[in-house]
């Protein structure tokens, strides 16, 4: 079991499914399945560019003191068919993500999902070919 | 005699009418139609092949090696360098193919790359290992409405998929690709490669129909590719023990130099 305290909340989250989907490069080279983390914070940057999303987001340690985490999401395009618009972030908003952490020690964790600050939870990955999950209109 | 006359014209008739049938007939298959593939596709994500295939495909001594020790940091599409042409097709993107009589092309989004598929006759180049492609080369033809493409020149740099299966330069793949419905093409590919697999192998899947208001979106790998500097060596296979099929009599060829 592991443990990891970051942000203005502490989580443990049951890693819940398969082995998130990331098919440019291997998930498990870079992120460790067995450390997810829940994360709170402000938005300070976003780069919705292939071949994954990125979005960097200050975030209060134990000590009080803030620190900016990198952020990796899914390809833009799969994004986008699960629904997301580049304008549903934006710099400045409080966001949570739950995701799994680097397996380098780095700032940097794999989003899994995020609440975003209207309050929605939305996917971070391939979620367009998870038949089981909802599809936006049109879609 | 009046009988026998209406009996010989009858019968002439019958002839004639039979003839002109298969005169008919013939002109049909002298321009078959074949169906129709062309649209924009949805694969079916599948990151391992061996999950598909219910187990580890038929290795060589050779490519159990291969699989046992593979880094899967080294992944060449981490990298950006291009997907292979059956890994495109089990990649989590749609793919646009457009048939035309003498080319069909496939349009990937998936590091916006293609694969031209002729289907005028023509044999691979004579010179095509020497020049390979990472989609390698490819030839068509129908086999009543079935399309089926044989693809050599393969670069041997790229993977099956994403848990890592590889392959060598002799790579040869036989796809076959069949419409199922309005909506769905089943695709079959068969992977033959002496020097990684014993035997050729197979496995199927299932390419949907994409929705009307989809389309084909930018897939630039290279335009933020931050993770190639946080990969870390990974090799999950190191406890993987190979155990090979029962022999059949085939050699299998040297490992490549």
């Amino acid at each position: 079991m592991h443990r990891v305290v970051v942000g203005v909340f502490v989580a443990l989250i049951v890693c819940i499914g398969g082995a998130p989907a990331s098919a440019h490069h291997s998930f498990a080279a870079e992120y460790d399945r067995d450390k997810p983390v829940t994360l709170h914070g402000t938005v300070t940057r976003i780069e919705w560019m292939n071949p994954h999303i990125y979005f960097y987001m200050d975030v209060k340690d134990e000590g009080g003191a803030i620190v900016n985490w990198a952020i990796e999401g899914g390809a833009p395009t799969s994004l986008y068919r699960a629904g997301w618009r580049k304008d549903d972030m934006k710099v400045g908003d409080a966001v949570t993500v739950n995701g799994y952490l680097a397996r380098n020690g780095k700032k940097l964790a794999n989003m899994r999902t995020a609440v975003l600050a209207d309050g929605r939870e939305v996917f971070g990955g391939q979620q367009y070919f998870t038949p089981t999950l909802p599809k936006p209109p049109g879609f | 005699m009046r009988a026998v006359w209406c009996s010989r014209m009858t019968g002439g008739l019958a002839l004639s009418a039979i003839l002109l049938g298969t005169g008919i007939a013939a002109a049909q298959d002298a321009q078959p139609s074949h169906p129709d593939l062309s649209g924009f596709w949805v694969n079916q994500y599948t990151p391992n092949l061996s999950t598909v295939l219910g187990g580890e495909p038929p290795f060589t001594d050779f490519g159990a090696e291969q699989w046992r020790t593979v880094d899967t940091s080294k992944d060449p599409t981490a990298i950006c360098l291009p997907v292979g042409p059956s890994r495109a097709f089990t990649a989590p993107f749609p793919f646009q193919l457009v048939q035309g009589k003498d080319t069909i092309a496939i349009l990937f989004e998936y590091q916006s790359i293609w694969r031209a598929i002729y289907m005028d006759g023509r044999p691979h180049p004579e010179d095509v290992a020497d020049y390979p492609y990472f989609m390698g080369h490819s030839v068509g033809r129908w086999e009543g409405n079935v399309l089926v493409v044989d693809t050599t020149g393969i670069d041997e740099r790229s993977w099956l998929d994403t848990a890592g299966h590889r392959h060598s330069a002799e790579l040869r793949l036989t796809e076959r690709f069949e419409s199922t419905g309005a909506n769905t093409i089943k695709w079959t590919v068969t992977f033959d490669d002496p020097v990684y697999f014993t035997r050729p192998w197979s496995i199927a899947r299932t390419f949907t129909r994409g929705k009307p208001a989809d389309r084909l979106l930018p897939y630039t790998c290279n335009e933020n590719n931050k993770d190639v500097e946080q990969l870390e060596s990974f090799q999950p296979n190191l406890n993987y023990k190979h155990v090979p099929e029962p022999a059949t009599g085939a050699k299998p060829k040297p490992k490549p130099q």
